[in-house]
């Protein structure tokens, strides 16, 4: 790849740039930034909008009352069940009870307290999730 | 390149790196007054690899991995110059983040790896559950760090509290806040003897591993998976594989090409420490390979737009990764050929 061909296409990197590896005119390899690749914007795309479409779902399962409000912020941080449990010190297949609603409704502080710590929110934002 | 203050009041050089984990080193070693270019850390360290690990799936889809395993290029490259690190892993956070204090308070710069969700300093859409990148840290600030991060172009402030989180982060690959920093290094490296055991390794991992998943059978074996998966996986499924295969490619920090262009960096290093033509014309060649690399990201970045209506297909794209496999294997064998050749 010559310095010239190193992609500079306007993507997502919000003004950042990242580093390549290229050719330059006299044929030495230098690191030359760049801003964005088509390429990468199309596959990382891809990923990011199934997390979207999917935590979307999620949150509209929450308003309709099918899952707690619990699951929709793991999958805001980009979590398992698994992940959460062991940052919160709650056993998996406990996570995975408290997102049904009526057991999420009944938890002690000191619980919602580790998750929200966590999670990294408030205890006002881990119990409801965003209206529109 | 911008110069900052560590808290040993030494100028400290920021270079924008491809590589996180290569770039770090890199940058320990500098701090000690050893000048060592990333590509160079990178080829010394055999930090280029192929893997498809099809048992072990991150958010559904399956790994491949252009380079060897997190925390290997540090490993080697350390060992290979003679540089004496101390490494550490904490069960508790707050140890954790004490024993960092005190060794910046020493002005001893430290390497950590850390979870990229939890950076916030980075792009929303860099930011994935990912635990092993790597980062400087320069010195403390009020509420947090000044933190060099090779990836991006200049030295960032990082909140204490983001990377308490981004150090004890749990899932896959825990990083347990480990962190590393050199004690002793040696002042004059043996560069010669350090790449050829770089190259050496490298060229085992690529041909010589017994298991078709890893180096070229393994790029052999996904090209053909590839060609296979949209009568396996269905359309959007085949898609979501091909992307996470081109996301390693390019996306993770790679310089290009999943690690080649910095490979090919790093042969032509070599042939000039060297004075080596046949290095040279590997280097040459490993460019030329690093383009087919980016021809089949863009083929698949394209099937995956059109969603299926494009000429581009399946087939293409595994075609131009077996193109690939079979130069890659030539080129390892020249490699090892030459290496072999070479005195330390």
């Amino acid at each position: 790849m010559n310095v010239r061909e190193v992609p500079q296409d306007i993507t997502y990197y919000e003004g950042k740039k990242r580093a390549c590896w290229a050719l330059n005119d006299e044929g030495k390899y230098v690191i030359v930034p760049s801003s964005g690749w088509e390429v990468e914007a199309v596959v990382n795309g891809l990923a990011v909008d199934e997390m979207a479409a999917s935590l979307e779902a999620t949150r509209k399962a929450v308003l309709a009352g099918g899952k707690s409000p619990l699951c929709y912020h793991m999958e805001r941080r980009q979590m398992t069940p698994e992940i959460l449990g062991k940052t919160a010190h709650i056993a998996a297949f406990r996570v995975k009870r408290h997102f049904r609603p009526d057991v999420f409704a009944k938890l002690r502080p000191s619980i919602l307290e580790r998750y929200a710590k966590a999670l990294a929110v408030t205890l006002e934002e881990l119990k409801t999730v965003p209206q529109i | 390149m911008t110069t900052e203050v560590t808290a040993a009041g030494k100028p400290f050089v920021h270079v924008h790196s491809a590589h996180c984990e290569s770039g770090v080193t890199a940058a320990l070693f500098r701090d000690k007054g050893v000048e060592i270019s990333e590509p160079m850390v990178f080829g010394i360290g055999s930090g280029i690899f192929f893997g498809h690990l099809p048992f072990v799936k991150m958010a559904g889809v399956t790994i491949s991995t252009f380079r060897s395993q997190p925390g290997a290029v540090f490993r080697k490259s350390a060992k290979r110059l003679g540089g004496k690190f101390k490494t550490a892993r904490f069960r508790k956070p707050q140890k954790g983040m004490d024993e960092l204090r005190r060794v910046l308070a020493t002005g001893q710069i430290v390497g950590l790896t850390t979870n990229i969700y939890w950076l916030s300093y980075f792009p929303n859409r860099f930011r994935f559950q990912f635990n092993g990148h790597n980062i400087v840290v320069l010195h403390e600030i009020e509420n947090g760090f000044r933190v060099s991060d090779p990836m991006l172009e200049e030295p960032v402030d990082c909140s204490a509290e983001d990377l308490e989180r981004a150090r004890f982060a749990h899932g896959p690959l825990e990083p347990r806040g480990f962190m590393y920093y050199p004690q002793s290094v040696n002042p004059d490296p043996d560069l010669r003897s350090a790449g050829l055991k770089g190259m050496k390794d490298t060229c085992n991992m690529m041909l010589k591993i017994p298991v078709p998943i890893f180096g070229i059978r393994g790029m052999r074996y996904l090209a053909k998976k590839i060609i296979r998966s949209p009568e396996k996986l269905g359309f959007m499924g085949a898609c979501r594989e091909l992307s996470s295969v081109v996301r390693m490619q390019e996306e993770v920090g790679t310089g290009g090409a999943g690690f080649r262009y910095m490979y090919a960096a790093f042969l032509q290093e070599a042939a000039e420490l060297f004075a080596s033509e046949e290095l040279a014309r590997l280097s040459g060649e490993m460019t030329a390979i690093g383009d087919i690399w980016r021809e089949f990201a863009v083929v698949s970045a394209r099937i995956i737009k059109q969603r299926g209506q494009a000429e581009e297909t399946f087939e293409k794209a595994g075609a131009l990764m077996l193109v690939c496999a079979g130069r890659e294997e030539q080129l390892f064998k020249d490699l090892s050929l030459a290496a072999g050749k070479l005195k330390a």
